[in-house]
């Protein structure tokens, strides 16, 4: 068995030695520095820009503007709202305005400071829920970006059906994806007249296509190369640097290189979108809920990025992994001039899980239930009807996960006044929502003997490379050294899709297994299975081509209902329950993460090495989520002021491993990277309540927030 | 990236005291993890005198409870001396807490004071320890009390031509000594409220009581009254409860209400009361 | 300029560094050693540690001139793909690695640890890598990795 094992990641010997080559490892000879002029203010017109003086400064070679733009200017992963360069109007504190490229880092970004812009300031719109009647519109179609429905049997019926009804308001803040490397790449033009970018990425296809489009040159004309990446977490989805670099390279002929520093990570890269969440349950007094009403505001900032994505997922997801017969949900996001939000991992689904765990225990509160009765009695099962009508056919193990935390939470005992226990639960939809997003694999065989796997999939920290590997052993018995990973170059793979949504193991797992399948017949054919070495199989075969076999596999989703999200968004769920025990100081508000029980379906497990890396690292980003990561506009600038969880911060914890086998999955996997982190916060939350009779309603609940809660509750 | 600047690092006190008279626009670097941070930011100098090869200002010594702590000492090595964990326990705790490991081992006492931040995790304790300092320059020595050397927030007495030579501290035998801080995550963040103490009780009477609270007023202080009113007194509830209380009264008193105030002074109250009863 | 000479990964250099100079700089660019990493250039996130003396340091807040006359060590000292060192093996073995950028960082303060203390306990291996941030693991693995390397080996300088 190659897969279910504890086999180490093929990319770790490289990483203890300090070996691999990250985007501002490389080396150009000869290349030159961009960086960025940015816009200071938050909604202004531009009136002047004097560039002479940066021009005249030593060492400067070009200054860049949107006028040097062949092709488009705008770009976006969905939408395409978003300026490479400004052109009469910024929309955010920190919108790119300029390239500047110098000899040396030191050169151009002192000639930033030479520049002098004039602005005249605009309305600035900074509050989602005044900006749809405001005159100030950020885009000429108005301020609302995406609003999104679900509506299922009959709000009304259901309220009236409850016998309690609870109602609470939560909110929560930006987050940072701090990723340990900012964003980075070199650019250069190639032997063959093309431009090539080499960038710490999520996705490389999606990026060349931008290149091309903002270039206006065949794709052909761009190669992209996903560098060594550390950490994306959502982050590095969107076009970066790579745009800003090919423009560079496309002017100057020369090397470019462009790294962010962290201040300007954490100024232009996109965020967590704060979510305002309105949730009215109603419940019948044995435990049933009836009826689930959801408003959820969104702040998106100027531009789409993801906001379309973060508005329908959290829509989607909005009652929990429950089966709710009534449901109403109305998601709205908002263009504002605050700062640009995005993919972050779990896009939306860790604020509504926030969101709809607490509601749960409130209930359960209301109702004098066990906080673990009350969701095993509503959690969704094989047969059960989502919020969209879908009915779940298959790996639907949120009653396994709970199981598999319930002895703990039967014998939990507060030994301590302070100690308090809570449950989270969630379910996510693996892949993108409700539309095709297939992945490619291509398997061929190589001189030397060796099965080559050719993806486009980005290794993140995530552990795809060893994933995929994996998968691919086991489909043909091949061992390890038989094989190489050819990854992250559009001119050797195809379009794999990003790393995402949790997608790689499941999507481009299935797209090895299904070339995986032909090889194998091919391999059969030619007599491997038989003791006959690939190398000879190499030699014999005549027509070159007939060694490769490609795979391709695109999740069967239907697309939801354009006013009722009715449909198959999904093809899969992931889903997990997490058990947190906190200690509270009253004295202070300082909340102890003690211990935390995660129980997770992950379909299979390939690497269950990987899998328990993934939700430890998905639940410390619940600990920052819940307890202290936020984003304050102007004043988080660097992590001296964006306080993420250190060594010291986390809780001891045991994972639960549950499979209940994906059937369109490879071997039955689905994925986990998101669900690691979705159930985390909305947990520990809960055991805040359960330790101080407290419930915090706003995130992060750091520790002067839940003094001041605790203050208040005295009084 | 940094600033244009020169440095030198000199060997002896005398010679880095030639320098801070002889250099224009001149700073002291010592683990340069504040200097660093502000120049990075755009703080701008010419020139830079590192003192961390000066043998003579990294020496520490006592003498009974008279004890001189080198400027240039870093805080791990301070958290780790003997002497200063008996008889300053809660100077040895604080620099256990400042930063990270790594900050530890760069950042000094020196700097710490010298950077005078309202949040100095070293101010509290060494209020309480009546810490004085030794002052010297070219044109002669000086020494000053440390609640007078620190002006206004990251303000000191000291002039660039100046270096601060020695931390002299009154050690506290017999005293049940203590350092608490709050912040935003378990470790290596700013402290958002400190408290250091030192209590000497007999049976069941505090004798002597020594307070001190960082990051709550201006500047780190000492409630004087407090300790005058706990000296004596019988140790029980109601003298905790009134003590904290004073406490306080006494911080609003010197900055008026402030909007942190709601969450800060319960906090200190609680604090107050958890290191008294010990 | 300084000329500045030391010991680096246990070899004596020597090189002419500019008063300004970072020690981050100064290894990356001057002795090409990349696997120290400009994470946040302020000393706020561990990715830039080496060992100054077997201490470790933000070689990002160290000005190169500094180490005239000291030991200095990165992640090249550990070990090499012939002979791993116990803490590399280990961090390969838990799991610990995930995108790898805080790695050289955390496996040289976990060294420093190990040179102090050959067996510390949980708590002090959390307190020894709280100045390294890490985004991907958690840390659990790299704690285990660091428990299971413990006693594994003589860590001396």
């Amino acid at each position: 068995m190659y897969i279910g094992n504890e086999m180490n990641r093929i990319d770790a010997l490289d990483k203890v030695l300090g070996r691999p080559v990250y985007a501002e490892d490389l080396s150009a000879k000869g290349a030159l520095f961009g960086c960025i002029f940015r816009s200071t203010r938050p909604h202004a017109f531009i009136r002047r820009i004097d560039t002479r003086a940066a021009m005249a400064s030593p060492g400067i070679v070009k200054v860049l503007s949107c006028h040097d733009i062949p092709g488009e200017n705008l770009f976006g992963i969905i939408k395409k709202d978003q300026p490479y360069l400004a052109q009469d109007r910024v929309r955010c504190i920190g919108e790119p305005v300029l390239i500047v490229l110098g000899e040396t880092e030191e050169a151009a970004r002192k000639a930033l400071q030479l520049i002098e812009v004039e602005y005249e300031d605009a309305e600035v719109v900074s509050d989602p829920f005044l900006s749809e009647d405001s005159t100030a519109l950020i885009h000429d179609k108005g301020n609302l970006l995406s609003r999104r429905k679900v509506i299922k049997g009959d709000i009304e019926k259901g309220f009236k059906e409850a016998d309690v009804i609870v109602e609470h308001t939560y909110s929560t803040s930006w987050l940072d994806h701090a990723f340990m490397e900012t964003e980075s790449g070199v650019g250069y033009p190639d032997s063959k007249g093309r431009i090539v970018v080499i960038s710490s990425t999520q996705n490389i296809h999606y990026k060349q296509k931008e290149i091309s489009r903002l270039l206006a040159v065949p794709e052909e004309k761009i190669k992209v190369v996903q560098a060594t990446t550390g950490g994306g977490f959502g982050g590095k989805l969107d076009v970066t640097v790579e745009g800003f670099i090919a423009l560079s390279v496309h002017h100057t002929r020369r090397p470019v290189v462009m790294r962010f520093t962290r201040e300007e990570s954490f100024l232009s890269n996109t965020k967590r979108h704060p979510l305002y969440i309105e949730y009215k349950t109603g419940a019948r007094k044995d435990g049933i809920i009836t009826a689930v009403k959801v408003g959820i505001t969104g702040d998106t900032g100027p531009f789409a990025s993801y906001g379309e994505t973060v508005c329908l997922r959290a829509a989607l997801h909005a009652t929990g992994p429950y089966e709710v017969p009534n449901v109403h949900v109305d998601s709205r996001m908002f263009y504002t001039n605050n700062p640009v939000s995005g993919a972050m991992r779990g896009f939306g689904i860790p604020q509504l899980a926030f969101a709809h765990e607490s509601q749960m225990d409130e209930v359960a509160l209301m109702l004098k239930m066990d906080p673990f009765d009350i969701r095993m009695m509503n959690a969704l099962k094989k047969g059960s009807l989502t919020a969209t009508s879908q009915v779940l056919q298959n790996s639907v193990g949120i009653i396994e996960t709970l199981r598999k935390v319930e002895p703990y939470w039967r014998k939990r005992s507060k030994k301590e006044d302070r100690a308090g226990f809570g449950l989270g639960c969630m379910y996510y939809g693996i892949g993108n929502t409700g539309v095709s997003n297939p992945a490619n694999a291509c398997l061929n065989i190589t001189g030397d003997g060796k099965i080559a796997l050719h993806t486009g999939a980005c290794e993140i920290g995530q552990g795809s490379d060893t994933t995929l590997v994996q998968i691919l052993q086991e489909a043909l018995g091949l061992k390890i050294e038989d094989i190489v990973l050819v990854r992250g170059d559009t001119d050797t793979s195809k379009d794999a899709g990003s790393s995402s949504a949790s997608r790689q193991t499941y999507i481009s797992g299935g797209a090895v297994f299904d070339a995986a399948l032909k090889m194998r017949q091919y391999l059969d054919e030619k007599g491997f299975y038989k003791g006959r070495p690939i190398r000879e199989i190499y030699a014999s075969e005549a027509d070159k081509k007939l060694l490769e076999h490609n795979g391709f596999f695109d999740p069967p989703t239907t697309p939801v209902d354009p006013e009722t999200s009715k449909g198959s968004p999904y093809a899969t769920y992931a889903f997990a329950t997490h058990m947190t025990e906190v200690e509270v100081e009253p004295e202070t508000g300082c909340c102890t993460v003690k211990r935390v029980y995660a129980a997770h379906d992950v379909g299979r497990a390939i690497n269950l090495k990987n899998v328990r890396g993934q939700i430890y690292g998905g639940i410390a980003m619940g600990v920052g989520f819940a307890l202290m990561e936020e984003f304050v506009p102007g004043k988080s600038e660097s992590f001296d002021n964006y306080y993420m969880p250190t060594s010291m911060d986390m809780p001891d914890v045991e994972v639960f491993v549950v499979e209940d086998r994906e059937p369109t999955g490879p071997f039955g996997a689905k994925g986990v990277g998101e669900p690691a982190l979705i159930p985390q916060a909305a947990s520990i939350v809960n055991a805040i309540k359960d330790a101080t009779g407290v419930r915090p309603f706003e995130l992060p609940c750091h520790i002067e927030r839940l003094k001041m809660l605790l203050e208040k509750a005295k009084g | 990236m940094l600033p244009d600047f020169a440095s030198v690092s000199p060997e002896t006190k005398a010679d880095a005291l030639a320098y801070l008279a002889s250099l224009d626009d001149v700073r002291v670097i010592a683990g340069g993890t504040d200097l660093l941070v502000n120049m990075k930011r755009g703080e701008l100098c010419s020139n830079v005198v590192d003192i961390m090869n000066i043998e003579e200002l990294r020496l520490l010594s006592g003498d009974g409870t008279d004890i001189a702590i080198g400027p240039a000492i870093t805080h791990a090595a301070i958290s780790a001396a003997a002497m200063l964990n008996d008889l300053a326990g809660s100077l040895s705790a604080a620099c256990g807490w400042i930063g990270s490991p790594q900050i530890r081992n760069m950042g000094t006492i020196g700097g710490n004071l010298a950077n005078a931040s309202p949040a100095a995790d070293l101010i509290p304790p060494l209020l309480i320890h009546d810490t004085v300092l030794k002052i010297e320059s070219q044109e002669g020595k000086r020494e000053e009390r440390l609640d007078d050397f620190i002006v206004a927030p990251y303000e000191t007495s000291l002039k660039p031509h100046e270096l601060l030579t020695w931390v002299c501290i009154k050690g506290l035998p017999g005293y049940r000594e203590g350092y608490r801080r709050i912040a935003r995550r378990a470790a290596w963040a700013i402290s958002r409220l400190s408290v250091a103490w030192a209590v000497r009780e007999d049976g069941d009477r505090f004798v002597d009581v020594k307070l001190a609270i960082g990051s709550c007023t201006p500047m780190p202080f000492r409630p004087r009254n407090v300790e005058k009113f706990l000296g004596g007194r019988k140790k029980d509830d109601h003298t905790i409860g009134e003590a904290a209380a004073l406490v306080v009264e006494e911080i609003r008193r010197i900055t008026g209400d402030r909007p942190s105030f709601a969450y800060k002074l319960p906090v200190v109250k609680g604090l107050v009361q958890k290191a008294l009863r010990g | 300029m300084k000329i500045v000479s030391f010991a680096l990964n246990g070899k004596k250099v020597s090189c002419e560094v500019q008063d300004r100079e970072l020690l981050l700089h100064a290894l990356r660019e001057r002795f090409s050693i990349k696997s120290v990493k400009e994470g946040c250039g302020i000393g706020e996130c561990g990715t830039c540690t080496v060992l100054i003396d077997n201490e470790p340091h933000y070689s990002c807040l160290t000005l190169a001139s500094k180490v005239d006359g000291h030991d200095v060590k990165t992640v090249e000292y550990l070990g090499d793909a012939g002979l791993l060192h116990p803490l590399q093996k280990a961090f390969i073995e838990a799991g610990a690695v995930q995108c790898g950028y805080c790695t050289p960082g955390m496996l040289l303060s976990a060294y420093s640890l190990l040179m102090k203390n050959e067996n510390p306990s949980d708590s002090e291996i959390r307190e020894a890598i709280s100045g390294n941030l890490c985004r991907c693991t958690g840390y659990i693995q790299i704690v285990e990795a660091i428990r299971d390397a413990a006693g594994l080996c003589k860590c001396k300088p």
